[in-house]
């Protein structure tokens, strides 16, 4: 539908305007967290520009199937076309497969989709969590360029350097003058945490704000998305 | 017969008013003159075995290699033109390493038959070359039917595929020269709670039957998936030995 | 024009002639010829998008009577801001997509969430061939008893929300959209509302005037109203003398 008339997209001799800036960013926290059997996966809904906020309530997660959920901060534009291309994928694959696509070939599809532009990258922050086969949850954080690390506990985003410290502190029990800290989390302790550092971020960070979509993965209940709201200023 | 067969078996893109596709039904015929393979699936594993035909004691026995693997877990037996299956297993082997790069793990053995069997579709077909001419790309079918074994996520699988393409999951299939004595042994013999081991008997003794020559642990090929381990393993000539004198005793005693 | 001369040859203070390179001159690679805002309110019974009707050129008000709102189907219109060649090249591709839905004659028309997925889609591929399509984009659209009110800018980004503005209007405009929303509000009231929103603007950004559109579309259709002037009070303390003691505003 295209219409290649006027707009040919396989011309690459037309015009560049050489002074455009093609990324833009839009702003965003995410924070995904493993547990035994739970996995949170929670991005922020506010859609910032400089200082104005052009709307509160966008959607910055894709849920891939029951069992995996990715989240996405940093220029929305990119997001959206990111989140096109990875569902797409894991449509086809579980077509053609005829399973469900697994968190550790989500990770390893994700880092593959990001490196392919490794020289007009996503402008995009991922976190991406969910179950093993065994029910057990584990997350991913991976920069913009695809690399990735598997972990406990991760926040990318706006709000990083204000909320990753307070998840190593407590999570990963980093820094502790005095070990008294919980030792397995279970899904609410897990909840009231992320929802925490998002209200506590949401004071600091202007691009972390209006609310944060919350995602439990759990074997039993698959994907269940909570709305919680933040502060708006 | 011979006289519907007239001018409809020349292009490999013409049905003949019947609905059939002689060149394709030729190709299986060209696998009727191959060397036996046999392939058992058990709950323990997949055992493929081959007949290797040594017209010449010049004949360098090592050279003559009809089992190969695909993928770690994943191996294939081949009957009729072995090049052909060169071309096919080197497109296996592409799709099975792309998956693996892809996803991060290994490619469902179906999915690779699937993949293998897209590439056998592709006769007749046009590519465009770069000054956008159709080029023919393929001039006929495959003449080759591969037995392909693996284990994966869901257990030990063992597939045919055919020239047509089409490809077919069994529990037991003997392909080749001698399949039709080789298949109804299969038949007789076969019972789904074999082990491993009474299934590399089976074969063996499956392929002794329909061999024109004695069977050596030179002229025969055996290889398998076990479930455990997902691995595919070529057997050594004195692992193949050992097999064969199971055999001997079994039928001895 | 550029002169990008190698910094060995400046050291050597000799110009090799055929070492200088000569950037080609650059007319129209950033907008010339700009829309103003674009303002929009989701509304019980439709949506309204509005609009003022100056093309500027610069910092000159070009063309004051510039239609900058469009009809897209019976139940979904568009309005653009930013570079008005590049909004009538969208137009057109709007119209070979609307023309061919015609031509199959299958009673199916683009809802105004696909017209809207649709340009956020050619505007994001404009913009990785890093040849932009310099717009910020309103699309609002009432089917099946549901409004729709969605955003696209230069750089493909695309959002729905209840009420939307751009360019300046998202500084001065929204705080008072978001102020004036209500589920239940009308359109009728919307109309309100987006003439407040255009006085405020008008008042405030120097590349606006009073002459304004405003578009709804409801269950009867879309309809896009002629060009109207504003009325305006420039008598406010602060405007007749900003430097007086009573004067409270900061700027």
């Amino acid at each position: 539908m295209y219409n290649k008339q006027h707009l040919d997209p396989h011309d690459d001799t037309s015009a560049q305007r050489p002074d455009f800036m093609p990324y833009q960013n839009n702003g965003g926290t995410v924070v995904a967290m493993g547990g035994e059997d739970y996995c949170i996966v929670a991005a922020t809904t506010r859609l910032g520009l400089g200082f104005a906020i052009p709307t509160r309530n966008v959607c910055r997660y894709a849920i891939l199937n029951d069992r995996v959920v990715l989240a996405t901060a940093g220029m929305y534009a990119d997001t959206v076309a990111l989140h096109k291309v990875v569902t797409a994928r894991v449509k086809v694959y579980q077509q053609q497969q005829e399973k469900p696509f697994g968190l550790f070939s989500a990770a390893q599809l994700l880092s593959n989709t990001l490196y392919y532009r490794r020289f007009f990258p996503y402008y995009t922050f991922n976190v991406l969590g969910g179950l093993d086969q065994d029910g057990q949850g584990f997350v991913y954080g991976f920069d913009a360029i695809g690399s990735g690390e598997k972990v406990k506990v991760v926040c990318n985003g706006t709000a990083q350097a204000l909320i990753q410290p307070i998840l190593d502190n407590q999570v990963e029990k980093k820094q502790q003058y005095e070990n008294k800290q919980i030792e397995k989390w279970s899904l609410q302790e897990a909840l009231d945490l992320v929802k925490d550092v998002f209200t506590s971020a949401g004071e600091r960070d202007i691009y972390t704000g209006d609310a944060v979509d919350i995602c439990t993965v759990t074997k039993q209940r698959g994907v269940v998305v909570e709305t919680f709201p933040l502060k708006k200023d | 017969m011979f006289l519907t067969r007239s001018e409809y078996d020349r292009g490999v893109n013409t049905f003949s008013p019947e609905g059939r596709l002689f060149q394709v039904e030729y190709a299986m015929e060209a696998i009727k003159l191959g060397s036996t393979a046999v392939g058992i699936q058990t709950a323990e594993g997949v055992v493929l075995a081959v007949e290797k035909r040594l017209s010449s004691t010049l004949l360098e026995p090592n050279s003559v290699e009809k089992l190969v693997e695909i993928d770690e877990h994943v191996g294939c037996a081949m009957s009729g033109l072995i090049a052909d299956a060169r071309t096919m297993i080197e497109h296996a082997r592409v799709e099975a390493q792309n998956h693996r790069f892809t996803f991060d793990e290994p490619m469902p053995v179906e999915s690779l038959t699937q993949a293998t069997c897209d590439l056998a579709l592709r006769f007749g077909e046009g590519v465009e070359d770069d000054d956008e001419r159709e080029e023919e790309m393929m001039s006929r079918p495959f003449g080759v039917s591969l037995l392909i074994a693996g284990v994966d996520e869901k257990g030990p699988a063992l597939f045919y595929t055919d020239p047509s393409g089409t490809y077919i999951r069994w529990l037991a299939k003997a392909i080749g020269a001698g399949s039709e004595a080789a298949q109804s042994a299969l038949q007789e013999a076969y019972y789904k709670s074999m082990t491993l081991s009474e299934a590399e008997t089976l074969a063996l003794r499956t392929l002794k039957e329909v061999m024109e020559e004695k069977v050596e642990s030179n002229n025969v090929e055996v290889a398998v998936v076990r479930t455990d381990t997902k691995k595919f393993v070529i057997y050594t000539e004195a692992q193949v030995k050992e097999c064969l004198s199971r055999l001997e005793n079994r039928e001895t005693h | 024009m550029q002169l990008r001369i190698p910094s060995a040859a400046v050291k050597a203070q000799y110009v090799d002639p055929t070492q200088v390179v000569v950037d080609p001159v650059r007319h129209t690679t950033s907008p010339l010829v700009t829309g103003g805002s674009v303002v929009g309110i989701r509304c019980c019974d439709g949506v309204v998008i509005a609009a003022d009707t100056l093309a500027s050129y610069g910092s000159m008000a070009r063309f004051q009577n510039l239609s900058r709102l469009v009809k897209v189907t019976d139940n979904c219109l568009l309005g653009g801001g930013g570079e008005i060649s590049d909004f009538q090249e969208i137009q057109r591709l709007l119209e070979n997509l609307i023309t061919k839905d015609f031509c199959f004659n299958d009673e199916h028309t683009q809802s105004p969430r696909s017209v809207h997925q649709y340009l956020g889609r050619v505007l994001y591929a404009q913009r990785s061939r890093l040849n932009p399509l310099w717009n910020s984009l309103l699309v609002g659209g009432y089917t099946a008893g549901q409004s729709f009110l969605g955003m696209v800018d230069l750089y493909g980004t695309t959002f729905e929300s209840e009420v939307l503005a751009t360019g300046f209007g998202v500084l001065l405009g929204l705080p008072l959209l978001r102020k004036a929303y209500r589920p239940d509000l009308t359109v009728q009231e919307g109309i309100k509302v987006v003439e407040d929103v255009y006085r405020v603007l008008f008042y405030r950004d120097a590349r606006s005037i009073n002459r304004i559109q405003v578009a709804t579309a409801t269950e009867a259709g879309v309809t896009i109203s002629e060009p109207y002037s504003l009325e305006t009070k420039w008598d406010f303390k602060g405007f007749v003398n900003p430097r007086s003691p009573y004067d409270e505003s900061t700027w």
